[in-house]
């Protein structure tokens, strides 16, 4: 096959379409690469390039150009929605994200009087800008645009320790809120493919299997996810990839009725177990986050070598990096993509 | 009804999660002239310790783990008051906290509780803690044991900076560190020079008392 441009691989990879070799990406969001190296290379520094959108074009567009990542990504946070449905957020520094620092919410029954994700939010405004430039300067470099998953979201808007309990002693009451909370993240999410986004991603570090277990993921976080990607996909047409954190072998059945064709995976668990038991899905993953940040250039090249054995139809970070991981381990894991398999 | 069985009944409040139920019949032990610490003993650490076995054979799950805590810090809370100030003893004092940058805190609550249920006394800075607050903190207090917590990849340094901090001020030898949470493992722990690594809240109970030399059955 002769070469295709970006998008065409990554969007063909998820459509599971012919392609050359696997893409390599870097969603954003909570798996950003905004690290150190290239905020010093394009000028633009965190926590600036939060809230200036060509800040934020320009960084991530580093990442792809520095890294040899095959996507732009934005934001680099999950703290969008949670500020834009009242949260109050600490921007960071340079090497830590955004946080959100108070809860708008006492207690779940308050959660009809949280303030609606609009367009006219200036965090909201700022990645739909950003992804608009990023459109129109490079349309051929997928954009990929990055949500907070409902569980993580939720646990933004209130005291995480009263949601899980909610969850557990107040199942409707919780069940609403989180309707709530998705029906906000869905407008987000419309709102990015408008503004060009070609991909969205969808990312719930909160709201593992291992922190619910597998009766309330599969009862509660698979079907509120559900709700969100096949919203978005059937107004926009553009597809929606679901990261799951943690170890996901105990939930694998819950993880069948997840109906994104793309699941992106960590690195505690074993990739090729995953495409195993879910021989349907696109498995994205998993370079291990702390070998990008800790390892040589040789470990990392191999790691990524081991998740395209075992089955990544698309090779990308396992999680969140670290803002000090070096240019030349994301090159490293890029490269891995390029040889493709051995 | 025996002592015996309205301990237990008790101890089987907190498994149910039952909050109102444990504060009552720790009330009503208190009435039959049970000691205080034998109702904490024998009835509100039972159930916990049985919540963080259920929890650990992945029967319970951090909601079900959450609600246990607040049906034992129910019971506490009543039995607490009757307590005479030289029938208490500690395994060991225990600095605890997330790390900067992090907010994260259900893991470290999770393991402060079962570190409470099992003797040992808990001084919690809470979360987004700078490296410098551990270690004053555990010079003040004198702690046995810090431990460290963190659920993001992007913070794991702050925990080998606490670990330096410690070195600096030549507290390395007396004050044992334990690390945990999503990202971290083992060999990382291994890697930043910590003490232990708590796979999961009762593990992390574990392995304090394996650093501490605190033989099991101590724990009650």
């Amino acid at each position: 096959m002769s070469e295709i441009n970006f998008k065409t691989r990554l969007l063909n990879a998820i459509n599971k379409k012919p392609v050359d070799r696997v893409p390599v990406v870097c969603p954003g969001g909570m798996m950003n690469m905004a690290v150190v190296d290239v905020m010093k290379a394009t000028s633009c520094f965190w926590p600036e390039a939060h809230i200036d959108p060509e800040k934020m074009a320009r960084l991530s567009l580093g990442v792809q150009l520095l890294g040899g990542i095959e996507n732009v990504g934005v934001p680099f946070c999950m703290t969008v929605e949670a500020e834009a449905m009242g949260a109050k957020v600490y921007m960071g520094t340079r090497e830590t994200e955004p946080r959100v620092v108070k809860y708008p919410l006492n207690t779940i029954g308050e959660w009809n009087r949280l303030p609606g994700l609009t367009e006219n939010h200036y965090r909201v405004a700022v990645v739909l800008e950003a992804i608009i430039i990023l459109k129109k300067s490079y349309p051929e470099i997928p954009v990929i645009g990055n949500l907070t998953g409902p569980i993580s979201l939720a646990t933004s808007l209130m005291e995480p320790m009263d949601f899980y309990k909610a969850l557990r002693k107040n199942p409707g009451e919780a069940m609403e809120f989180l309707e709530f909370v998705a029906e906000n993240i869905v407008k987000f999410g419309v709102a990015m493919t408008k503004a060009g986004a070609d991909v969205i991603n969808l990312a719930d570090p909160s709201g593992t299997g291992e922190i619910l277990g597998p009766k309330v993921f599969g009862e509660v976080a698979v079907p509120v996810i559900n709700k969100i990607t096949e919203s978005i996909e059937d107004a926009t047409g553009v597809p929606v990839m679901v990261h799951i954190c943690g170890r996901l072998l105990p939930v694998l059945d819950q993880l069948k009725n997840i109906k994104s064709r793309v699941l992106s995976i960590d690195a505690i668990t074993n990739l090729r177990k995953v495409k195993q038991a879910l021989p349907e899905k696109v498995i994205m993953g998993n370079v291990s986050t702390f070998l990008l940040e800790k390892g040589t250039p040789e470990r990392v090249r191999k790691a990524a070598i081991v998740s395209i054995n075992q089955g990544a139809g698309i090779l990308s970070p396992a999680c969140g990096i670290g803002a000090n991981t070096p240019i030349e381990n994301i090159r490293a894991m890029a490269d891995a993509a390029k040889i493709g398999s051995v | 009804m025996k002592d015996i069985d309205i301990l237990k009944t008790i101890a089987d409040n907190v498994v149910e999660m039952e909050e109102e139920l444990t504060a009552k019949n720790s009330k009503k032990a208190l009435e039959m002239n049970i000691s205080p610490l034998t109702i904490i003993n024998q009835g509100l650490v039972i159930g916990m310790n049985e919540a963080g076995r259920l929890f650990e054979e992945n029967e319970y799950f951090v909601p079900e783990l959450l609600l246990c805590s607040d049906a034992m810090y129910a019971g506490l809370e009543v039995v607490t008051p009757h307590i005479k100030k030289e029938e208490t003893h500690v395994l060991g004092k225990v600095v605890i906290g997330v790390v900067e940058g992090d907010t994260h805190d259900i893991g470290k609550n999770l393991v402060k509780v079962l570190l409470q249920a099992s003797g040992f006394e808990i001084i919690d800075l809470g979360r987004n803690v700078p490296a410098r607050d551990f270690v004053d903190k555990a010079k003040q207090v004198d702690a046995d044991l810090i431990c460290l917590s963190t659920l993001m990849t992007t913070t794991m340094g702050e925990m080998k900076k606490v670990i330096e901090l410690l070195k600096e001020e030549r507290l390395r030898d007396r004050v044992k560190v334990l690390v945990g949470g999503g990202p971290i493992s083992e060999s990382f722990a291994r890697s930043i020079g910590a003490d232990g690594y708590g796979e999961n809240a009762a593990g992390a109970v574990r392995v304090a008392k394996r650093v501490l030399n605190i033989p099991d059955a101590l724990a009650s």
